[in-house]
């Protein structure tokens, strides 16, 4: 079926109803009509205006626009370069949002730098290409780690606009204590010995002896007769019981954060770390979680997930806040061990009870790797000063 | 003259040549229809086969108009035939 093109013309004339009977004299259809006060609209077909062109010459008539698919295409077409910018524009921004422009490597070693960028390479992370999602980064991260595990020790990759920073902490190697000529096992605290593994040197203390901090424990120095024969650098695992006193104040009065379930989206916008919320936030007492959507240098476009809470207030029992106080003194100092060490004792000392406060003083023994390596500084002519070597 | 009917009716079936008029609340469509002899706010005369609409009312105003067809509309507050 042949769709005739149907158009909307205006044409100057005073008198509706004389053009009106004229077009209704030379055949025109007209589909639908306007009056205006100095001319008339008329919605026709291309041919009758072609008609109209030719018969009705003391009329001026302007084609004023299409209807249906054409009239889109007008749009279009009058717009086009706008509508070319817009589009531009779309691209632009996907690919600015999108696409790796530079990479920045936080590592002050040129040679981890260089290894880094070659295993980001490797992974498919190169500039101008497109960006990774988070599941892909942490299974890329995941990887780097693994393939080096004896050169890197963490790693972190993080989008800030077009830019992919890498945050990489290479792995110290422990330095090795053989290097030393001379050296010292010293207590790092006051402690009595509880264990003495002795590698290298030659032991000044014994178990149960008590050690003040700085105290050397293994000497690397060899002596026979007080007469240096070696020296050498001391290497032991040396434990003891350490004695810490920790005084804490709890209070019986606990505020504790509930969330109630209810959540609210917002976005913000950030300029120059100044933030302005797009919708007003109706929720009073609220947690945000912040996704960066856009950012480009200084302008963030954010959507935020504001999450309502309420204060629960909770009044604790003697008991209970005795109990409180106890495991956070643990805590604290479970914060300074290691794996091997441990807390060997914990005695309350002193209790006071206010009104709206506990005060616990408690003793806490642990056991723990109390030795540290002291290194000898060596002097030229050791032999003839032996007791500027310690 | 039976004859004569039959014959003009199939005609007017099969090339469509009756014509008709159909009146609604604020419009007037008319069907083949020959000429627009008159046309003003208040006057509207239309020529038919044989006969001519004279349609009066307020405001009245061609809506759509094909070479068969037109839609009027207004206040219409008369439609007179006059056959010729």
């Amino acid at each position: 079926m042949n769709r005739e093109k149907i158009i909307w013309i205006k044409i100057d004339a005073q008198s509706y109803y004389n053009l009106l009977i004229k077009l209704n004299d030379i055949g025109v259809t007209v589909y639908d009509n306007k009056k205006n006060k100095n001319d008339i609209l008329i919605k026709t077909s291309y041919s009758d205006y072609k008609k109209i062109k030719k018969y009705l010459v003391s009329y001026k008539t302007e084609i004023i626009g299409n209807s249906g698919f054409r009239k889109i295409l007008d749009i279009i077409k009058k717009y086009i370069f706008f509508s070319v910018g817009v589009i531009l524009s779309i691209i632009l921004l996907f690919l600015v949002n999108n696409l790796i422009f530079k990479i920045e490597i936080k590592s002050p070693n040129k040679n981890v730098q260089k290894l880094v960028m070659k295993e980001l390479e490797k992974n498919g992370i190169k500039k101008l290409t497109l960006k990774k999602k988070h599941s892909e980064i942490e299974k890329i991260v995941n990887k780097i780690l693994n393939d080096n595990k004896n050169t890197l020790e963490w790693l972190e990759i993080k989008y800030s606009g077009l830019v992919l920073i890498v945050n990489v902490t290479e792995k110290t190697v422990k330095e090795e204590t053989t290097n030393y000529k001379n050296c010292n096992i010293i207590a790092s605290t006051d402690a009595k010995i509880t264990s003495l593994n002795i590698y290298r040197g030659v032991a000044l203390k014994e178990i149960n002896d008590y050690v003040l901090k700085g105290d050397i424990i293994l000497s690397g120095t060899i002596t026979h007769n007080e007469e240096i024969k070696n020296t050498v650098c001391a290497s032991g695992e040396i434990y003891g019981e350490v004695w810490y006193t920790v005084n804490i104040t709890v209070p019986f009065k606990e505020v504790k954060t509930k969330y109630t379930g209810k959540n609210r989206y917002n976005f913000n916008v950030v300029i120059n770390e100044n933030k302005f919320p797009i919708f007003k936030s109706r929720i009073k007492n609220k947690k945000e979680e912040i996704t960066n959507l856009y950012k480009l240098n200084d302008f963030e476009i954010n959507l935020v997930k504001e999450k309502e809470y309420i204060l629960d207030t909770n009044y604790l029992t003697e008991e209970e806040a005795y109990n409180k106080g106890l495991k956070l003194a643990l805590e604290k100092i479970k914060l300074t061990l290691d794996e091997e060490e441990e807390i060997l004792l914990k005695k309350v000392l002193k209790k006071e009870v206010n009104d709206s406060t506990i005060y616990l003083e408690i003793f806490i023994v642990t056991k723990e790797n109390i030795g540290i390596l002291d290194k000898v500084e060596e002097v030229p002519n050791v032999q003839s000063n032996p007791e500027s070597v310690q | 003259m039976k004859n004569l009917n039959f014959r003009d009716s199939f005609k007017s079936f099969l090339y469509d040549l009756e014509n008709f008029i159909t009146i609604y609340e604020n419009h007037l469509h008319v069907f083949n229809y020959k000429k627009l002899n008159k046309l003003s706010d208040k006057e509207i005369i239309i020529s038919l086969e044989g006969k001519k609409i004279i349609i009066t009312g307020n405001n009245l105003k061609i809506k759509q108009m094909t070479k068969q067809e037109l839609l009027i509309n207004g206040t219409i507050m008369k439609v007179e035939f006059n056959y010729e």
